[in-house]
């Protein structure tokens, strides 16, 4: 009923057809230190990024970031701290009271500070959202430098549900005052390995 | 109301309208620094036209086939011509799930089709869930900006709303204290949820996905915690590709705030396995929209609110005034085409400085289209006398040199020598909350005349 009437609608309305413009993206490239922009923006948009030599050392970092977290989730197998554990099949309101999760990301974006992670990285989409606090690892080898290049490495993926993430959860409703930790995760950290 | 009478009314308290002003012109200069670190700026905004350009004239086809991929992705596709239709579809969706308690992520579309006291009429409860709508709705107000929807609220009286609603301690409006409680209340909201609602920020033809952008989080809390979660989008929210998206996503967050990005940007391809994810796709106005070739255009919005901020005229005469559901400049070409009758005050709500047409990150003209309903308002809708009758005076002195010449004497002497209470009568719209500038003895005709004979 609907769709027929809209669809007609439009056909009578519409101007004759505009070609897509081609993108030139060439117009956008600048000689930029991926990982320097990456670390700068990561900071601007409220997250906080380490450098770690060896991911080895992960554990003992992050117990250092979040001594008081007890209920942790890893999603890495590289971390040994995670207190419960959750598949596909786990019902997402138990993740309520979740201290820490801890994931992969697949790469990062330096104009911006994202970072790219799928329903590959954690089982239950709830969880980057919902746990108090989240730590990303990701490979500092891993960076591109717009979101132009950043599709060109999702163009292939599986795709069900995925997002990029920048910095924490993040509100200046009232008064235009920046208040970190809205409705999602109150911290984020990135370790880059 | 006009446009005019309401701002009159929200200029009665001057210290908020210099917060007001101040705070979005804040959000403006952020836009800038933002916009000025990105190189290629000015080809990306006109790449993001030429898209929407694209878009408009292909738009069946885009729909058609964003409609076939989504359903290929398990997702449920419905489309609704008025809003009305909307609101039925929805209804009808929550109920068939028996959901009765929903929690909705920002959508103006939503506002657009009253869909809250609709689904609250069939006894269903509506939480909004970003926090500036979150303020209005216990307010029992509606946002008076697209992207800061409680702006025209001060701190103090978000903390009086929140004891009464939440039961928090007065914090004379600390923003920490309040935003944290609202955290905590809605969370249980999100985890008592059997629905969820969110907006629409690009749909994408080619992989029948769509994309929510939020900085709160909210949109993931409800939809990723609720078995159905339905996502209300007009029809001109298509994009062809997904590689798209690095053009609009540049843009959109910018343009909006001055971050490089949202700090979520999600994409939802499929729904995650027990779960169900319905699209709702809406004309209400649109597709008679682009029927107007002047106003076509104004479909290209994606909703970053950058015009409001740079207005002077929004920045001084608040959200609300616009009676709307877009305030600000796009708003004022967007709703004439609704009902040119109830806002044919709003065209007339700017300088046409052309501000939000140079912010616009889509690049529509609004300024220029803004001129353009004023010339049909004028033929079609009454005209206030004081108005008319001045405008016809008006063109009939611009139209005579002598008469100029004179008239412009006499108001010279009378700016000099009149009696203030004469100035700064009511007639005198000018000399509202401003003194008028010092006469100087000559107009501009004598000063060059006597000025090029004395320099040769």
């Amino acid at each position: 009923m609907g769709r027929d009437a809209i669809l007609k609608a439009i056909q009578k309305n519409k101007p004759s057809l505009i070609p897509l413009p081609e993108i030139n993206l060439d117009a956008f490239e600048e000689p930029i230190d991926l990982l320097e922009t990456f670390k700068e923006k990561v900071a601007l948009v409220g997250g906080r990024i380490i450098a770690l030599d060896a991911i080895k050392n992960i554990d003992s970092e992050i117990q250092k970031l979040y001594p008081n977290a007890s209920k942790i989730i890893s999603c890495i197998k590289e971390s040994n701290l995670g207190t419960i554990s959750i598949s596909e099949k786990t019902n997402p309101h138990e993740l309520e009271a979740v201290d820490l999760a801890i994931i992969n990301g697949e790469f990062g974006v330096a104009e911006n500070g994202a970072v790219w992670i799928s329903e590959d990285n954690f089982p239950i989409r709830v969880l980057p959202f919902i746990s108090n606090d989240l730590v990303i690892i990701l490979n500092k080898e891993k960076l591109c430098s717009n979101l132009h290049e950043a599709y060109k490495l999702i163009s292939e993926r599986n795709r069900t549900f995925g997002l990029f993430i920048s910095g924490p959860s993040k509100t200046a409703d009232i008064e235009q005052c920046l208040v970190i930790g809205a409705q999602g995760a109150m911290s984020l950290t990135i370790i880059l390995v | 109301m006009s446009h005019s009478k309401k701002a009159a009314i929200f200029n009665k308290d001057e210290a908020k309208v210099n917060w007001h002003d101040k705070a979005l012109w804040y959000v403006r200069e952020k836009r800038d620094n933002a916009a000025h670190g990105v190189k290629g700026w000015e080809y990306l905004r006109d790449t993001a036209s030429k898209i929407k350009g694209n878009v408009l004239s292909n738009l069946d086809n885009y729909l058609i086939e964003f409609e076939a991929n989504a359903i290929k992705n398990n997702i449920k596709v419905h489309w609704a011509s008025n809003a009305e239709e909307h609101n039925k579809i929805v209804h009808k969706i929550l109920e068939e799930h028996n959901a009765k308690n929903v929690v909705k992520s920002k959508s103006m579309l939503t506002e657009e089709c009253h869909l809250n006291p609709f689904l609250e009429a069939k006894g269903i409860e509506v939480v909004d869930t970003d926090l500036g709508e979150y303020i209005v709705q216990i307010a029992e107000e509606t946002p008076s900006h697209i992207v800061l929807p409680a702006i025209h609220k001060t701190k103090e009286e978000v903390d009086e709303l929140f004891q009464e609603h939440l039961g928090t301690n007065p914090s004379n409006g600390n923003p920490e204290y309040l935003t944290n409680e609202a955290r905590k209340h809605l969370l249980n909201k999100f985890i008592e949820a059997d629905g969820a609602i969110t907006g629409v920020n690009f749909a994408i033809a080619e992989t029948g996905g769509i994309v929510v952008c939020t900085n709160e989080g909210n949109a993931d809390m409800g939809a990723h915690l609720a078995p159905v979660h339905i996502a209300c989008m007009g029809i001109e929210k298509i994009i062809p590709k997904e590689a798209d998206l690095g053009v609009f996503l540049r843009l959109l967050a910018r343009s909006a705030t001055g971050q490089p990005i949202t700090t979520y940007s999600s994409h939802f391809n499929k729904p995650a396995e027990g779960t169900e994810i319905h699209i709702v796709i809406v004309d209400n106005g649109r597709t008679e929209q682009l029927s107007r070739e002047d106003f076509r255009s104004s479909l290209h919005c994606i909703r970053c609110g950058a015009c409001m901020n740079t207005c002077p005229i929004y920045r001084r005469s608040g959200g609300h005034s616009y009676d709307a559901t877009i305030p600000g400049p796009i708003g004022s070409i967007l709703s004439p085409g609704k009902d040119l009758k109830k806002h044919s005050s709003l065209p007339f709500a700017s300088t046409l400085c052309g501000s939000c047409s140079n912010v616009c990150p889509v690049k529509i003209n609004i300024h220029e289209q803004l001129y353009k309903w004023r010339q049909i308002i004028v033929k079609e809708e009454s005209q206030p006398v004081v108005k008319k009758s001045i405008l016809k005076i008006t063109g009939k002195v611009l139209g005579n040199r002598t008469l100029y010449n004179l008239v412009g004497k006499s108001a010279r002497f009378m700016l000099k020598y009149a009696p203030r209470f004469m100035v700064y009568s009511k007639l005198n719209t000018w000399g509202k909350a401003r003194e008028l500038p010092e006469v100087k003895n000559e107009n501009f005709d004598t000063w060059y005349k006597i000025n090029r004979k004395n320099n040769g």
